[in-house]
């Protein structure tokens, strides 16, 4: 079981904390997101656990050790952080083969990795010729190379075409469910929901939630049911005398705020009032995160005026 | 890790970059270009002019050390384009051995281009030279021929070293290539015995039958080899110091 640890981590460029006491487990076995807004310190947080960055203080340690002590790393954590870091006058086999030659992997897994990104055919082609999706692709190649148990995955949707992006859930997902341990940054909320498992939420550089993404929703977010009934009146007038707060939207349906389905069924089931249509809305990540960090009311008026998003160096 | 491994892999590195490669091979074919021109030309009519016999077959070495420096910079500063450091370093993350390796690979190639480029013009140019030509057991000469390979290594790493410090090979290459056109000559005239401590003019005593003055031939690679250690050392400091 190979998980990522950070213990009290943080790290400060010139007075400017971008990542500010966190503590967080990401556990093997899932997908894990890594939201925040752009500055909130993922990528920082990401660099520290490959020990490209030095923390100010605190540990990060991938199955219990720092990256620095792995032998051959590449076998142990996949890493994508930046897909224009790729020198762009390699070509892509060139570049697979020399992180392969270092950490002594087979040859051949450079030619799987390939195929397994769609790069078999441009596999000669220099870097510098990719488009953005081509090189989101070959940093995704790079991170598979070691066939490793962890993947660390900064923004890894970016640049990807649609085609690409259904892709990239269901490599995410085949990989969490193969055991290993998974985390994938974004700062968009409904493109994580389709499939992180867990989420990590960081504001400012510190830990906003680390939680599973159902009850993330859940706690952020007010349930609502939509329903249409054979006899609509009788329906609103038993669930206003139930105490329900119904609403029509103005297409024949109610909105029954506060309520599930299994409730509002149950209550046209006594009545015996023919239910024809009945659904739980769930409520999007974007809107449960949005909840989250209005919560946070300093937090959102502090983030637009305050200059740590623009001095933050290299964050994307 | 292993170490032979990430030396093969630092290898691949320098081969798969045009300009690094390039630069490699430059510093053997600019040589020989330059030989066959100025020997096939001028070489008899310059001959007895009462210079230095065997400085005299070293005149292309001038712009080998360009192409060296120019190496030693690309193989470098291929790592601070993008974020390409942080992928090597992903990869090698102990810095001391990451930095080692390619300072080693860096050497290893420059040396053996090196002292095939300082043998290949001594003897290319001479067959020009007829009644004038002198041969490797001249005195000084086999000396000057390898000799002159060190120093192109030498001026490599110098560059290398000074590339990992200021993180770009133009930075490096606007640098160095003025000083050693331009500054230390008229730098030289102005400093008198102090410019012979220069790390090119000190290392191409060894160049000479009958060094002009300043430290000996053995003694003068040594002392562009102290200018190369200390760049390769701010370079190290700055590698271990530096978020990457």
């Amino acid at each position: 079981m190979t998980s990522i640890d950070v213990k009290d981590l943080t790290k400060e460029y010139g007075g400017t904390r971008a990542v500010d006491r966190l503590t967080c487990t990401v556990a093997p076995g899932r997908v894990t997101g890594f939201l925040g807004p752009n500055g909130a310190g993922k990528s920082t947080t990401m660099r520290l656990v490959l020990g490209l960055d030095r923390p100010t203080s605190g540990t990060a340690t991938v199955g219990g050790r720092p990256y620095a002590s792995l032998g051959e790393p590449l076998r142990t954590v996949g890493a994508l952080l930046d897909a224009q870091a790729a020198h762009g006058s390699r070509t892509a086999r060139d570049h697979l083969r020399f992180l392969a030659v270092g950490n002594r992997l087979p040859a051949r897994r450079v030619d799987e990795v390939l195929d397994e990104t769609g790069l078999a055919a441009v596999a000669r082609r220099r870097i510098r010729t990719f488009s953005l999706g081509m090189r989101q692709r070959l940093g995704i190649a790079t991170a598979l190379l070691g066939d490793p148990p962890v993947l660390m995955l900064d923004e890894p949707a970016n640049g990807l075409d649609p085609e690409g992006i259904v892709w990239i859930r269901h490599l995410l997902r085949r990989l969490a469910g193969e055991g290993r341990t998974v985390l994938v940054s974004s700062h968009l909320m409904n493109e994580t929901a389709a499939f992180a498992d867990h989420l990590v939420v960081l504001g400012r550089g510190r830990l906003l939630a680390d939680l599973p993404t159902r009850d993330f929703i859940d706690q952020h977010s007010r349930p609502r049911v939509r329903v249409r009934a054979a006899d609509p009146t009788r329906l609103r007038a038993t669930l206003l005398a139930k105490g329900f707060a119904v609403a029509g939207d103005g297409d024949g349906r109610w909105v029954v705020e506060g309520a599930r389905a299994e409730q509002v069924g149950a209550v046209a089931a006594r009545e015996g009032i023919a239910v024809l249509e009945l659904g739980d809305e769930r409520a999007s990540l974007e809107q449960a995160y949005l909840a989250l960090t209005a919560d946070q009311a300093e937090f959102a008026a502090a983030a637009s005026a305050s200059p740590v998003s623009s001095t933050l160096p290299q964050e994307a | 890790m292993s170490v032979t491994a990430v030396l093969h892999s630092e290898w691949i590195k320098i081969r798969s970059v045009r300009a690094s490669f390039g630069s490699l091979l430059a510093v053997f074919a600019a040589t020989l270009a330059i030989t066959l021109l100025v020997y096939a030309t001028v070489g008899r009519a310059e001959a007895d002019n009462g210079g230095d016999a065997v400085f005299g077959a070293f005149y292309a070495i001038n712009f080998a050390q360009i192409a060296a420096i120019a190496f030693g910079a690309t193989a470098v500063s291929c790592e601070y384009t993008g974020g390409a450091l942080r992928i090597s370093l992903s990869a090698v993350p102990r810095r001391g051995l990451f930095y080692a390796a390619k300072t080693a690979v860096v050497a290893s190639a420059a040396l053996a281009v090196g002292l095939v480029t300082a043998f290949t013009t001594f003897l290319v140019g001479q067959a020009f030279l007829g009644p004038y030509a002198i041969g490797l057991g001249e005195p000084g000469a086999l000396r000057a021929c390898v000799g002159a390979g060190i120093y192109l290594t030498l001026m490599a790493l110098l560059a290398a070293g000074l590339t990992f410090l200021l993180r770009s090979a133009v930075a490096v290459l606007s640098l160095l290539i003025p000083f050693i056109l331009i500054a230390s000559f008229v730098a030289g005239d102005v400093a008198g015995n102090a410019a012979a401590w220069f790390p090119d003019r000190a290392g191409q005593q060894v160049l000479y039958q009958h060094p002009p003055g300043g430290p000996g031939p053995w003694t003068g690679l040594a002392v562009t080899a102290l200018w190369a250690a200390a760049a390769l050392l701010a370079g190290l400091r700055a590698v271990h110091r530096r978020d990457a």
